[in-house]
């Protein structure tokens, strides 16, 4: 049974990519504390993860700290686990519960080569978003990265 | 008054002004050059291009005869400003998956290696449960 969003998105996100590496090991990487801290996080920021219960309903803790030496604490909870193939969770950051970002992570493999999937959904008003119609972020991420190539 | 992001938002909000936008991108055209992809009239696409320009989207030249429209990047920046962060986690994130998992076969490689196992066609996966035997931190070429 797929979870459903428990809260009406006003922006969402969609990204891929394909790692050559077994589906094994990819999906270890995302579910194994020690693993995870490696490499998650934009480049300069370090990930220290505190809670990591991956299973359904497992709650999930951790914070980046920035290259300004600012930390970012976030939390949530693992809605579903399904292995090596699927992880969804939801979050908030620490400070602004409010503010809960739903996220989708698939995982396929072909040829030992392994593709994921992020699909990333946030409840935020902000000013960004405000107003928005949602469905043309995507759209609007294509053509900023076009007019960012120009 | 409607603030600047709400204003983009909506301009943004049709498929043929994201199309000219596009174009426009590539530089500065005349109405009749945006109008030309579209099955649409000059004063139907002349309306497009006023709700862009009323939200500062493109800028208008002043000649009479020939008004060519130029992309105003600012807004659009703005309005994608924040999700780019989000964006860019991922980029990053990826980035360094990427290096990491690569890592982490080349080291599971050269731990075969000093065992001196028979050569494998599936390097990597050999003894390897749903929990790391080492620590990622392990270096290189460490004796596991």
């Amino acid at each position: 049974m797929m979870a459903t969003v428990p809260f009406s998105p006003k922006a969402e996100l969609f990204l891929a990519r394909t790692f050559d590496a077994p589906r094994k090991l990819v999906f270890e990487v995302w579910t194994d504390p020690r693993h995870l801290a490696r490499w998650w996080g934009p480049r300069g920021f370090t990930t220290t993860i505190h809670e990591m219960d991956v299973k359904p309903g497992g709650a999930w803790r951790y914070s980046m700290l920035g290259p300004d030496g600012k930390e970012y604490p976030f939390d949530g909870m693992y809605v579903e686990v399904v292995e090596p193939e699927r992880i969804v969770f939801d979050g908030s950051i620490h400070a602004s519960p409010e503010q809960r970002v739903w996220t989708e992570v698939t995982f396929t493999e072909q040829q030992n080569k392994t593709t994921v999937t992020v699909r990333q959904m946030y409840s935020f008003e902000s000013d960004a978003t405000r107003g928005a119609r949602i469905g043309w972020n995507q759209q609007l991420d294509r053509l900023t990265e076009f007019l960012a190539e120009i | 008054m409607a603030d600047q992001l709400s204003t983009t938002f909506a301009a943004l909000a049709d498929s043929t002004r994201r199309a000219i936008l596009a174009r426009l991108a590539l530089g500065e055209a005349s109405v009749t050059e945006l109008a030309a992809p579209f099955e649409m009239s000059l004063p139907a696409v002349s309306k497009h291009l006023k709700v862009l320009e009323r939200a500062h989207l493109i800028a208008r030249g002043r000649e009479a005869q020939w008004r060519p429209c130029q992309l105003q990047a600012g807004p659009l920046r703005d309005a994608a400003d924040w999700l780019e962060y989000y964006r860019q986690f991922w980029t990053d994130s990826f980035d360094r998956l990427d290096e990491y998992l690569s890592e982490l076969q080349e080291e599971d490689k050269l731990a075969m290696k000093h065992k001196g196992n028979k050569s494998n066609d599936k390097p990597g996966r050999t003894g390897r449960g749903t929990r790391p035997k080492r620590m990622p931190s392990s270096r290189r070429g460490e004796t596991v």
